[in-house]
């Protein structure tokens, strides 16, 4: 139990916006959208100090619910669109977030290139393994011989990517799983990645008991990892490959330079690109 | 070692019961949400009056707790039982072609562990401001409790109604 005496002055609701989420009643996207305003009120962030980027999906409405700096962007370009900002911005605290189909189908060579980039912002893929949004076709995470949607009878046949092994050969420096029935739990994840310079990467399991609803069973599988958080590259792919995808926790956290454009060598002073661009 | 156990000073247990109190007040402002999203606005009513009745509950905790210092306790270091506070709604719980019969069953699961949370302090812990406490709050959840069995007494609803949509928002392509 941690117990601090400063008082929080921000309340998580301060983080909403007057718009009702249209997701489905029980949809896993509402405890990230918790989590995520929680988190905030904990960081103590004033609103025009935080950005939250999305690409196109259900899990991407969130942008509109919070009352930070959002922007909804285009489907799979939401961590392009992120860079850009940062780019600009380096003050702001720049959140990501999306779907499994956003982050993993169109938006997969973004995704990579992100986490090896390094740039320091926090991408969250609310990972439901289906495309909610256009009625229920296989992602990049369903398992192969998922065959409820009439696009894939008898499933797609194909291996799923594994998000978090995907994240650590490309260079993530910090990675985790997160799980939206402990919503509380994600929240002191999501503050740990906000906290991480440079890239932090967070998996949640966010159900859509709409299209799966066999996900409403993930309470029952879901568990934390029993090892502590590594910085061992090795390490964290064994743990990742030895799990069954349902296992909780801060698998992978190392320092590495933060990329931000004009330090180190790269090019890009932002004011100046923007000279040369106006009209 | 129980929650009874951990919890040892007033401060703290009333911090617990303000943040059941808060939790449970906006999950079923939540759940009011979503029905109203999905045109099913006498459910969305009846949780709103459940967030209404939880929220004056935190509010009498704090009238309890004026001039106290109580502890800042960041959401996920309490100790609960399940991942979310005892009085909280499993957002999983709804769907939007619930009835009013339905959505009572729920409020009353809900009272029914934030009664047993209570209870159990005002039985075991070790500080007799915390059970006395406890047990006045125990009591008022059990009051809740026999008012939302009286409720669900005067609905014509039955929780086990099946409503089918012919035309379902989401069918799966
Ligand atoms: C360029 C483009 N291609 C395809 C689509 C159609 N589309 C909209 S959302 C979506 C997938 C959404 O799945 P996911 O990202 O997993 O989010 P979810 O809806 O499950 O939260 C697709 C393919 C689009 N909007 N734009
Ligand atoms: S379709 Fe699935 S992902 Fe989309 S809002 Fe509904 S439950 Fe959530």
């Amino acid at each position: 139990m941690n117990q601090s005496n400063a008082p929080i002055q921000i309340k998580p609701k301060d983080y909403k916006s007057a718009i009702k989420p249209v997701w489905c009643p029980g949809c896993g996207d509402f405890a990230v959208l918790n989590a995520i305003t929680k988190a905030l009120a904990f960081l103590e962030l004033p609103k025009e100090d935080v950005a939250l980027i999305s690409g196109i999906g259900c899990s991407s409405r969130i942008a509109a619910y919070t009352s930070v700096y959002g922007f909804h962007g285009v489907h799979g370009r939401a961590l392009a669109l992120a860079a850009g900002l940062k780019a600009a911005r380096e003050d702001l605290t720049v959140l990501v977030a999306g779907g499994d189909g956003d982050g993993l189908s169109i938006g997969g060579n973004h995704f990579i290139h992100a986490c090896r980039r390094n740039m320091d912002m926090t991408y969250i893929i609310m990972d439901n393994r289906v495309y909610g949004m256009t009625k229920g076709q296989a992602s990049p995470t369903t398992a192969p011989d998922w065959g409820d949607s009439k696009l894939t009878p008898g499933g797609t046949g194909i291996r799923p990517f594994q998000p978090a092994g995907l994240a650590l050969s490309a260079g993530a420096s910090f990675i985790a799983r997160g799980f939206t029935g402990d919503p509380n739990g994600l929240a002191r994840m999501l503050v740990a990645a906000i906290e991480h310079p440079g890239f932090s990467f967070i998996q949640v399991l966010s159900p859509c008991p709409t299209f799966r609803p066999e996900q409403m069973n993930w309470k029952h599988h879901v568990q934390a990892f029993e090892e502590e958080t590594s910085s061992d590259p090795l390490l964290a792919a064994q743990r990742i490959q030895a799990d069954d995808g349902m296992s909780t926790g801060i698998i992978y956290q190392e320092d590495v330079p933060v990329f931000q454009p004009g330090n180190g060598g790269a090019p890009g002073d932002a004011v100046r690109f923007e000279s040369e661009f106006e009209i | 070692m129980n929650l009874t156990q951990k919890i040892t000073s007033l401060d703290t247990f009333l911090a617990y019961s303000i943040a059941l109190e808060e939790e449970a007040a906006d999950r079923h402002d939540e759940l009011a949400d979503m029905l109203d999203v999905h045109n099913n606005p006498g459910v969305a009513a009846t949780f709103r009056k459940l967030a209404h009745y939880s929220r004056l509950h935190a509010q009498e905790i704090r009238d309890h707790s004026k001039g106290r210092s109580l502890p800042v306790i960041a959401p996920w270091d309490f100790d609960w039982e399940n991942m979310e506070g005892p009085e909280t709604a499993d957002i999983g719980a709804v769907n939007y072609l619930m009835n009013t019969a339905q959505a009572l069953q729920i409020a009353m699961g809900n009272e029914q562990r934030a009664h047993d949370f209570y209870y159990q302090f005002s039985q075991q812990s070790q500080d007799p401001e915390i059970r006395a406490m406890a047990g006045e709050f125990a009591e008022e959840e059990k009051e809740h409790l026999d008012l939302l069995k009286m409720w669900m007494d005067s609905t014509d609803e039955s929780v086990d109604e099946q409503v089918y949509d012919p035309d379902p928002a989401h069918m799966p392509e």
